[in-house]
């Protein structure tokens, strides 16, 4: 795991549909890796609202991933395909204050499901962009 | 409904440099409806002027709410007691909702953080149509419920002009032409008498005035 | 006695006319008006002049009329809505009058948003037709928007614009029997390329006797090039260009193709002098105004008559 990265603070929103064992699977991770990463499950990636992902800068996170179900295997439909809308709003939003918005990262998986939620932790963060921590989070 | 859009952070930002304590404060109503002013707009401006002002080292400290209305008394009133604590309000209301909240608090700047638009309907999700101008005249029946003053470029009573091709407005060809409406819908109404018809000029002094207009309902006052 | 537009005169004695617009310049320059005035001289009728067409700033279309008049031209002023509310239009109509001005041409206009002043506000007190309205009472029964009376009322000739190639097509003709409602006693139609459509405009406008009630000028715009033939079916709305058309300029090499869009404004002429209901021809030949000669004489449409 790139070690750089195991010091930031990350936030995970995920759609729940990926790994009926999310409740348990991740608390291993969480144990690992401490305070420095937080995990918020949701009904679907489209429940999302840009206000989660600023509120998750504001509090100091200096990566904030969501993770949805693969392209057309939404369980409702659209709700993926919406949350890559939101994301491209909040992207811009936060562009416009000065933060880096590639520090806001969707991540569509690829099939199939389930995936152990946190095993797919482990490949994000390795793959993860070397971004250091945000101004925000640095204060 | 009343719509509005945002403006410019950059813009937000200036205009709140001044103060410190800033009261950020939506309207539930039409800017709404229309993601422009409502709760969680609040909270997304709130949030990001709060990271802004940390980034670049500037004191700054918020809080959010949201009133049902900014252009009635009562629901102004909430802010009784509470605005004195702060050094200005930003305000997510349109343009009557700000006058509206500094009518009853004079001596506190209150800062417009949208822009409003215009009258309009929600189409479907993320989409908002203007489709009235307040003309104070209303003759949407003899148009096929189709407003020429609103929806046709250049307000034609007598429509549509030389620029209209496949039902497209020429000034903005994702625009489908009023007037190419108006005509399609009364021919499947079966009113095409009403095309015949030349309208006088309108009376735009129900919408010009002599100023700002006024309503008065004796039988609706206190 | 009243000086009488010689459009009306050459009309009402039944013989087939000729008008011709003059675009004025983006500038205060007299000379360029006068020389477009004198290239036209004595082979049309009357001649247009555009009021600040497509929404560009030019010299004023008033102005423009006063010093063709001064040439010994008849001058029609167009007058778009776009830019003067009721009280400026009227107050300019008894203006062109008493400057000796003998035709109006009632028009919308183009959009602002087309011009140069894109961030003009868009006037459109009074539409085209109610304009046409406003000027025939004015001179009719010398009465102002309102009925306030004006005297002595000013004498113009009314004319407005038809398209028969917008859309929908079956509501053209319709539109055109409203304008005749609202006063107008001339028409000059948009720019014919399509004979197929415009006869078929032309025997709906029969049908409605429309052709007896006003007199209807066939628009000509000679193309300089294919290149120009394609610009105009692409971009220019309202306007309607058959492929055959294109192909024909095309077919031509690039230093005949003036020629060739001369020779297809004179069979268009021929053309329309045949056609029942149809009483002169209206010539645009956008900034290339020696071409009215050669298309006027060719056409066999000299000399003029002086009636």
């Amino acid at each position: 795991m790139n070690k750089e990265n195991l010091e930031l603070n990350v936030a995970i929103f995920f759609c729940q549909q990926l790994d009926p064992d999310q409740d348990s699977n991740r608390r291993v991770i969480e144990k690992e890796l401490g305070p420095g990463i937080k995990f918020f499950p949701l009904p679907c990636s489209g429940r999302i609202e840009p206000l989660h992902f600023l509120h998750a800068f504001e509090s100091g996170a200096d990566l904030v991933y969501l993770i949805t179900c693969p392209v057309k295997s939404c369980r409702y439909q659209q709700g993926n395909v919406r949350a890559g809308k939101r994301i491209a709003f909040a992207q811009n939003l936060i562009r416009e204050i000065g933060l880096d918005p590639e520090r806001l990262i969707l991540i569509n998986i690829d099939p199939p499901l389930p995936k152990r939620i946190d095993l797919l932790t482990r490949e994000l963060l390795e793959g993860a962009p070397v971004k250091g921590h945000s101004l925000l989070s640095r204060l | 409904m009343i719509t509005a859009e945002r403006k410019p952070l950059d813009e937000i930002i200036a205009m709140i440099l001044p103060f410190k304590k800033v009261l950020v404060v939506g309207c539930a109503s039409c800017v709404g409806e229309c993601a422009a002013g409502g709760e969680k707009e609040v909270g997304l401006l709130g949030s990001a002027l709060r990271m802004d002002a940390r980034m670049t080292t500037k004191e700054l400290e918020t809080r959010e709410m949201t009133l049902e209305r900014q252009c009635v008394y009562e629901f102004i009133d909430r802010l009784t007691g509470l605005i004195d604590q702060y050094d200005a309000v930003l305000s997510l209301a349109c343009g009557a909702g700000v006058q509206a909240v500094a009518e009853v608090f004079p001596n506190i700047p209150i800062l417009p953080a949208l822009n409003t638009s215009f009258l309009g309907q929600t189409k479907e999700a993320g989409l908002w149509l203007e489709n009235c101008r307040g003309c104070g005249d209303c003759r949407l029946h003899l148009f096929a419920d189709i407003c020429p003053v609103t929806r046709c470029a250049k307000q034609i009573f007598n429509g549509p002009c030389g620029g209209s091709q496949d039902g497209k407005c020429e000034v903005n060809p994702e625009t489908p032409c009023a007037w190419h409406l108006i005509v399609t819908r009364l021919e499947d109404r079966n009113q095409l008498d009403l095309l015949e018809e030349v309208y006088a000029p309108a009376d735009w002094s129900k919408k010009e005035g002599a100023g700002p207009r006024k309503i008065v309902r004796e039988d609706q006052q206190n | 006695m009243k000086i009488e537009s010689q459009l009306k005169n050459v009309l009402a004695a039944g013989r087939f006319a000729v008008t011709a617009e003059c675009g004025p310049p983006k500038g205060a320059d007299p000379e360029a008006v006068i020389k477009k005035g004198r290239i036209l001289k004595g082979y049309v009728d009357s001649v247009n002049v555009t009021d600040n067409q497509t929404g560009v700033v030019r010299l004023s279309s008033l102005a423009a009329c006063v010093l063709l008049l001064q040439e010994g031209l008849d001058p029609v002023l167009q007058m778009v809505v776009r830019d003067r509310n009721r009280i400026a239009l009227q107050s300019d109509l008894l203006g062109a009058s008493t400057l000796g001005i003998r035709n109006v041409l009632c028009l919308s206009g183009d959009h602002q948003s087309f011009g140069n002043q894109t961030q003009a506000i868009g006037v459109f007190d009074l539409d085209s037709i109610q304009l046409i309205q406003t000027v025939r009472r004015m001179r009719d029964e010398g009465q102002i928007i309102g009925g306030e009376a004006v005297s002595p009322p000013p004498y113009l000739f009314i004319g407005a614009a038809a398209n028969p190639f917008a859309d929908p097509f079956f509501y053209r003709v319709i539109r055109l029997a409203k304008k005749v409602k609202a006063g107008t006693e001339f028409i000059q139609t948009q720019c014919i390329y399509n004979l197929d459509r415009f006869k078929e405009w032309m025997s709906q406008v029969r049908d409605r006797g429309l052709h007896e009630k006003v007199y209807i000028l066939g628009g000509i715009t000679p193309l300089k090039s294919a290149k120009m033939a394609e610009y105009i079916k692409n971009q220019v709305a309202g306007m309607d260009i058959p492929e055959p058309l294109i192909r024909r300029m095309k077919s031509v090499p690039a230093k005949g193709q003036r020629k060739e869009g001369i020779k297809i404004s004179i069979e268009t002429i021929q053309a329309l002098k045949e056609m029942e209901g149809v009483h002169g021809v209206h010539i645009m030949a956008i900034e290339w105004e020696e071409a009215v000669p050669q298309v006027v004489e060719q056409a066999g449409l000299m000399p003029r008559p002086t009636v």
